[in-house]
């Protein structure tokens, strides 16, 4: 019933100011798939996650999201965030709310769902990150690795048909890494179609269907885990791969 | 000659009365205050261009122009004009929207305060600007600004004893009290008893926002 594409990025430019971020990106996403961006930092990755749900503006180039364009501005982009989740690096979880009500906000603000019902749902979600004893906590009682499942369970509240993943592990100590990658490793195995910044190749090697290998504003090479890790084409990925494996 | 005290006993209704009046005055001055800033300073930061002005020339205006001389303009001004205006409409008015523009350049200072981060997820849920604003940043601007807050709520209410002495002349605490001293020419007693009266209002003020400031800090 619904074919194509669930995103579909046609030739996307972006710059900030004189420097160039996203130069010439054609990206399809199939429903399901579970997708890894990887490239060297400042190469443009959190920049076209952004973009996708229009949180950034592109300057030409056309960026689909189910079918609808996505445009920074104007009424329609709402509705499109509400069936796009997003994870930051930093969670930025609300400070001023408990855990409940972090996950609560958007379905009582933005959906049409009653207290009761989103609550119910809050807790399902809680438990499904392992952390059903927190919801009544404020977020700075919380660790990194806790904080993120909750920033994970509130993006998943609305229901979305797509996560966006900006680097969820890179603000957090080593042996709370695991604990988030395993929540997201569940997610792919489930089914949801995902994006994924990060620098964990464990991660990628192992959940995702395709790596896409971004350097400079440009998709440099894309292919499955196999293909990316073990037959390397481009010299830049190459490079890449040997620094991140081999250190 | 009666003492202090006596002083106190024998114009209680004068007293209590402009008690009364300056409460009423600062009560319903805070409520407009808190009101019109915190929606002057939503104006300075959404991201419509003639709302900033809009809340710029606001805050301009009504922070730049001493209150006596806004109490004459309302006052005096308006009824020149044919505007038949209250003392209590001049007085609350005046007091209200001057101390607005002081909270609204409060509130800004919180606004920046939030950060970004907290926006974009805001709104990669899908909330709108005006909601991200009002479940999300402003919430967290007025925690960050509770002593900022305080700070102007104590000094509106000693300003409150300008609407008294001027032109406008409410019967208020100062106002009443000048009149107890005119009757008994005791100036030192009569005085005491009208820094008490104030001191009642600021301190109690000031118990509040200090309750409101544990109760509602952000841990960040």
């Amino acid at each position: 019933m619904q074919d194509g594409h669930l995103v579909q990025l046609d030739s996307v430019r972006k710059s900030f100011g004189d420097n160039l971020v996203l130069d010439d990106i054609d990206l399809s996403i199939d429903r399901g798939a579970a997708i890894v961006v990887a490239g060297p930092s400042g190469s443009g990755k959190s920049t076209m996650l952004r973009c996708i749900n229009g949180l950034e503006s592109i300057e030409s180039g056309t960026i689909r999201f189910d079918g609808r364009p996505v445009k920074s501005s104007g009424r329609e982009i709402y509705g499109i965030r509400a069936q796009i989740g997003m994870v930051f690096q930093q969670f930025n979880l609300f400070p001023h709310m408990t855990v409940l009500q972090n996950i609560t906000l958007a379905p009582l603000e933005v959906g049409d769902a009653g207290r009761e019902p989103s609550e119910r749902r809050a807790r399902d979600l809680l438990e499904r990150v392992g952390i059903p004893e927190k919801a009544g906590d404020y977020p700075a009682d919380l660790s990194g690795g806790q904080q993120q499942r909750v920033a994970i369970a509130r993006a998943l509240a609305v229901e979305p048909k797509l996560m966006l993943f900006d680097e969820p592990t890179s603000a957090l100590d080593p042996e709370m890494i695991r604990e988030v990658l395993d929540v997201m490793r569940d997610l792919a195995r489930e089914g949801m179609t995902m994006i994924v910044v990060t620098h964990e190749m464990g991660f990628a090697r192992e959940v995702c269907d395709r790596i896409v290998f971004i350097d400079e504003g440009q998709i440099v090479e894309q292919g499955t885990p196999d293909e990316f890790f073990n037959h390397t084409q481009s010299e830049r990925a190459k490079e890449f791969v040997d620094k991140i494996i081999h250190h | 000659m009666s003492g202090l005290w006596e002083v106190l006993t024998e114009h209680l209704p004068e007293f209590s009365s402009g008690f009364f009046v300056t409460f009423r005055l600062v009560a319903i001055s805070f409520v407009i205050a808190m009101v019109v800033g915190t929606l002057v300073a939503a104006m300075r930061v959404a991201p419509v261009r003639w709302l900033n002005v809009v809340g710029g020339v606001y805050v301009e205006f009504f922070r730049n122009i001493p209150l006596l001389v806004l109490l004459i303009i309302a006052f005096a001004g308006l009824r020149r004009a044919g505007v038949p205006i209250n003392g209590w409409v001049a007085g609350i008015g005046s007091l209200g929207l001057y101390t607005a523009s002081y909270i609204a350049e409060a509130l800004r200072s919180g606004v920046f305060a939030v950060g970004r981060g907290q926006i974009d997820a805001a709104l990669s849920l899908g909330l709108s600007y005006p909601r991200t604003l009002r479940r999300i940043v402003l919430p967290q601007a007025f925690r960050t600004v509770i002593p900022a807050l305080a700070s102007l709520i104590i000094a509106m209410i000693k300003n409150s004893a300008i609407v008294g002495a001027s032109i406008v002349a409410l019967p208020d605490l100062l106002k009443e009290s000048r009149q107890v001293q005119a009757e008994t020419f005791q100036t030192n007693e009569v005085f005491f008893w009208a820094a008490v009266g104030y001191l009642v209002l600021t301190l109690t003020a000031t118990l509040a926002f200090r309750y409101f400031e544990s109760r509602f800090q952000i841990r960040r």
